[in-house]
């Protein structure tokens, strides 16, 4: 962080959130909140079967139940709404595709799927009725399993497809099989990653009105701009008759970026019945979506020193079924996020994304990137292992060098910038690492398990993939009045972390204007310039960019009118700061200079009278040009975060305690560091989870077991240390302010360290960590594992 | 079958029309129309939803709203006195104390319960006291932070009183 003090509301400074007030005392308006008159409610019935044929639906009881007014089947829906478009398609990366429907027409290929829908005047209603409708099915073999479902005989999940692979990549150059042998060591593994969830607090749910032939759906949603185009393309509207409005969202992580079948169905039901329809998930709905899945078999060959030459990993994504939410490709990034910060040129990874009958991935903070990290650094740590070996020396040793970037690597990512050696001095300073070796030797000799475990993170941010609505770009407006109040109108939303307030800081920072002069606009397509929400850590690299050249619009032009105004000449300098225009001795008000310019418009010469300005920004270093090697380079920025965790695993109950959590995060220049270090607790504590308590689990029959928050564990307060934040401020070359994406950075860290501490905790027991989450019963099976390996005998 | 049900909401005498099955969560937010207090789960599980009824956290969603009859409620709507917020709202802005704001019925109650009736709360019962309430955006620190700063102005003020 600066050392000098910044000035309040400024870029540098962390001002309170802006929307503080309305949420502190109950008034702001989420989702659930917004009743209109003749509100109607809808519930989806889901299928009751992992795989089948729906034979026949019976809605006559339903449709006789108290309040109905509307019961839909599939068969219904697709008479008056086409497939739901993709967010990613798979065709655009050569994969095998299907049509997504609002509501399964022939058949159903997951639990959960949705067949019908019920509504009525109210939500009791509708979900009495939907007890009623009677859906028969030929149930049909099910696959839950990505690796069983690659068999040969395995069921087939989409008829047309030779086979339950969405895609098959190969990523990587060089050589890496030819380095393993020549490599001193050889480690290799299997890891696997548990299916998790994002979970937001608020359930996702949409509001649609179809009134006078124009609709207007509230959504608790990230991307409204593209969740109109969807609509438009599903349900055959033109898109100017289109309004999309994001209501305060109750936290997202990814799960609301659009391309959910009910965001169609909600809409089709209200112009069905000509009346307002509102649908809310419930928690058991929420909990279907998936966030992660994957085994990678991986092999890592390094000199005896511990540099690392080669790297083959080849990875089985379980995506569950088929969506058009973005989810289905995070695995994609697991793969070219390797070999994240360390120099091997030398990768070979093989990655296939496979489809199950379980409930599809959806887009998660962190965004397969996580995954890569959890492998990376328990192959580091077994490097060291292997050769006995310092961790933090193994991975000072492989890190790509300062003086390097920008860095392509292997898989063809250009890193930006960074010092990676800088964030891990940095924490071995902050956890004195020599003394904690001692007080670990200390605490072994008494019988305790205390561990440590490093963990490297480098966030790709800001993504752009050509074709799609990843968009690496983004529009704001800046518009300021005739009393010198500024409206900012921005593509770009907020599900809570806050970049209202960071762009609000950049606006006033560049115009030179108090802070609270400065409204926000976000997340109404009739209102905001074109743009593409929230995701990818792009807020505010891309929103935070276009703001600040529509901002530097509107002050070149009040310095243009204030030279008129005042009577100064070209060469006169002219400052504007705190909403006061200066010049040699002389001042004017800002808002004296916004009125001169708009009502004396004729009388102050050759000038146009408009304080307005709309720009795009898009950020260097993307490149869709295909290198030799076929690579691509979609990411400006990459953020960069090193990890500390201490734990304490009691061995006879396999319990994992956090005793201290470190983390130096370089997100280049922080525009509001409070709100920065939010974003990374807040990532870090959803990485603990998926590393210690969270998993999503499926009974035999294919139906989601952990559906409540009894069975899908969070972390709670206690279960989460201090997480003390280190900042390092590498700027990117390549970003308006230097800054980098700060959404993600934690998840994948926090897994790997934690990992790595746990099975250094048990090393005396040669525990070898293959999984996550660890829970009391998988740390007790990994010792049972080490026991039986080492002595041929159960624990 | 729809009842009459009589109780106080924010120091106001209300009757509303409610259905013998609805929670109490939904009559205050759909019955009474104040919807800062929030539905997260249903299960009891996250704390959104989260009042005080007779002066005690009560959380809306496991309660049906017949069984309410007659008592005191108090809504997150509560906490601040008209424009002028209350300590605990200013210290949660202050520390970064939530992001998204959905779960901020249940912390803001819970902390307000808690420097009331343990004012001399430790860090065991503080977080004792929040555990029952999900965030998933900030990690909890900041809201620890928050309620520990609470506790200590509130033992501060009572010290120089």
């Amino acid at each position: 962080m600066t050392s000098a003090p910044v000035q309040e509301g400024r870029i540098g400074a962390s001002p309170r959130k802006r929307d503080g007030a309305t949420l502190l005392t109950g008034r702001a308006l989420f989702l659930d909140d917004y009743a209109p008159t003749g509100l109607l409610h809808a519930v989806v019935v889901r299928s009751t079967v992992a795989h089948g044929r729906i034979l026949t639906i019976d809605t006559a009881a339903a449709e006789g139940s108290d309040g109905v007014v509307l019961v839909l089947t599939g068969e219904q829906a697709a008479q008056h709404a086409g497939p739901v478009p993709y967010f990613i398609d798979p065709a655009a990366r050569g994969g095998n595709r299907t049509d997504i429907r609002c509501l399964q027409v022939d058949k159903v290929v997951h639990h959960g799927q949705p067949v019908a829908a019920v509504v009525a005047g109210t939500r009791l209603q509708a979900e009495a009725a939907a007890r009623l409708v009677e859906v028969e099915y030929d149930v049909l073999p099910h696959v839950l399993d990505a690796t069983a479902a690659m068999a040969p005989d395995a069921p087939r999940i989409y008829e047309d497809w030779p086979g339950n692979v969405i895609t098959h990549n190969r990523y990587g150059s060089g050589d890496a099989d030819s380095r393993l042998a020549e490599s001193d060591v050889v480690v290799s593994g299997e890891l696997h990653i548990g299916r998790t969830t994002t979970s937001p607090i608020e359930p996702r749910g949409y509001l649609a009105s179809w009134a006078d032939d124009r609709l207007t759906v509230h959504a608790s949603c990230q991307n409204p701009h593209q969740m109109r185009w969807m609509l438009s393309v599903s349900l055959g509207i033109d898109e100017s008759r289109i309004r999309i409005v994001t209501a305060k969202v109750g936290g997202s992580f990814g799960l609301k970026m659009q391309g959910h079948p009910e965001e169609t169905l909600i809409a089709l039901l209200s112009i069905l019945t000509g009346r307002p329809v509102k649908w809310i998930e419930d928690r058991r709905e929420t909990l279907m979506a998936g966030a992660r899945e994957q085994v990678h078999r991986f092999r890592v060959g390094a000199r005896r020193d511990g540099r690392i030459l080669g790297l083959v990993n080849e990875i089985t994504a379980d995506v569950g079924a088929l969506t058009a939410q973005a989810g289905w490709a995070m695995p994609n990034m697991s793969a070219t996020t390797q070999p994240s910060g360390y120099a091997v040129q030398d990768c070979r990874i093989e990655l296939d994304i496979v489809c199950t009958n379980k409930p599809p991935l959806n887009a998660a903070r962190g965004f397969g990137k996580d995954a890569a990290h959890f492998v990376m650094e328990r192959a580091v740590d077994l490097v060291a292992r292997e050769l006995d070996l310092d961790p933090a020396d193994v991975r000072r040793i492989n890190f790509i060098p300062t003086d390097e970037f920008p860095y392509r690597t292997s898989t063809g990512l250009n890193i930006d910038s960074g010092d990676f050696h800088g964030l891990l001095d940095k924490v071995l300073d902050a956890v004195d690492y020599p003394a904690l070796r001692e007080r670990q030797q200390a605490a072994r000799a008494e019988g305790r398990c205390l561990g440590i475990g490093l963990g490297f993170e480098l966030t790709p941010e800001s993504s752009d993939s050509p074709g799609t609505f990843v968009s690496g770009f983004d529009t704001t407006t800046v518009r300021m009045s005739v009393t010198g109040s500024v409206t900012v109108l921005t593509g770009v939303t907020s599900p809570g972390g806050g970049n209202d307030t960071g762009l609000a800081q950049i606006v006033s920072d560049e115009i030179g204007i108090p802070i609270d002069w400065v409204e926000l606009v976000q997340g109404d397509t009739d209102r905001c310039p074109n743009g593409f929400g929230n995701f990818s850590g792009r807020s505010m690299v891309v929103g935070g960019g276009s703001a600040t050249l529509a901002a530097r619009d509107v002050r070149d032009k009040l310095v243009d009118a204030a030279r008129r105004l005042m009577g100064l000449g070209e060469g006169d300098e002219v400052t504007i700061g705190d909403g006061v225009v200066s010049a040699g001795g002389t001042s004017m008000a800002v808002p004296d200079v916004a009125r001169g310019l708009l009502t004396r418009a004729f009388a102050i010469g050759d000038i146009e009278p408009v304080l307005e300005s709309t720009r795009a920004y898009k950020p260097g270093n993307i490149n869709h040009v295909p290198d030799e090697l076929g690579r691509i380079q979609p990411y400006p920025t990459y953020s960069s975060s090193l990890h500390a965790a201490v734990v304490d695993v009691d061995p006879e109950t396999g319990k994992v305690t956090l005793l201290d959590y470190v983390m130096a995060h370089d997100c280049g220049t922080m525009i509001n560091p409070a709100l920065v270090e939010g974003q990374a607790r807040g990532a870090v504590t959803m990485g603990l989870g998926s590393a210690l308590s969270e998993q999503l689990r499926f009974a035999q029959d294919g139906s989601l077991a952990s559906n409540r928050f009894k069975s899908y564990l969070l972390p709670r307060a206690g279960d989460v240390p201090l997480l003390r934040m280190l900042h390092q401020v590498t700027p990117s070359p390549f970003t308006m302010h230097g800054n980098k994406g700060a959404g993600e950075a934690g998840v994948g860290g926090a897994q790997a360290s934690v990992a790595n501490a746990v099975e250094d905790a048990l090393a005396s027991y040669g525990v070898t960590v293959d999984r996550v989450p660890l829970n009391p019963p998988a740390v007790l099976d990994l010792m049972d594992a080490a026991m039986a390996a080492s002595d041929g005998g159960a624990r | 079958m729809s009842c009459p049900l009589r109780l106080t909401v924010n120091g106001v005498p209300r009757c509303v029309e409610v259905e013998t099955q609805t929670l109490l969560v939904h009559a205050i937010r759909e019955q009474v129309g104040l919807t800062g207090t929030h539905v997260g789960c249903l299960t009891g599980d996250c704390g959104a939803c989260t009042v005080m009824v007779d002066g005690e956290t009560t959380k809306s969603c496991s309660v049906l709203a017949l069984s309410a009859e007659g008592t005191e409620v108090e809504t997150v709507e509560s906490i601040a006195d008209g424009d002028e917020l209350h300590p605990v709202q200013e210290v949660f802005w202050d520390e970064f104390a939530f992001q998204c704001g959905f779960c901020l019925p249940g912390m803001l109650l819970t902390a307000k319960e808690l420097v009331e009736q343990q004012p001399d709360a430790d860090e065991g019962e503080i977080l004792r006291a929040i555990n029952g309430n999900l965030c998933r955006c900030t990690g909890y620190n900041t809201i620890v932070a928050a309620v520990r700063r609470v506790v200590r102005e509130a033992r501060a003020e009572r010290g120089a009183g």
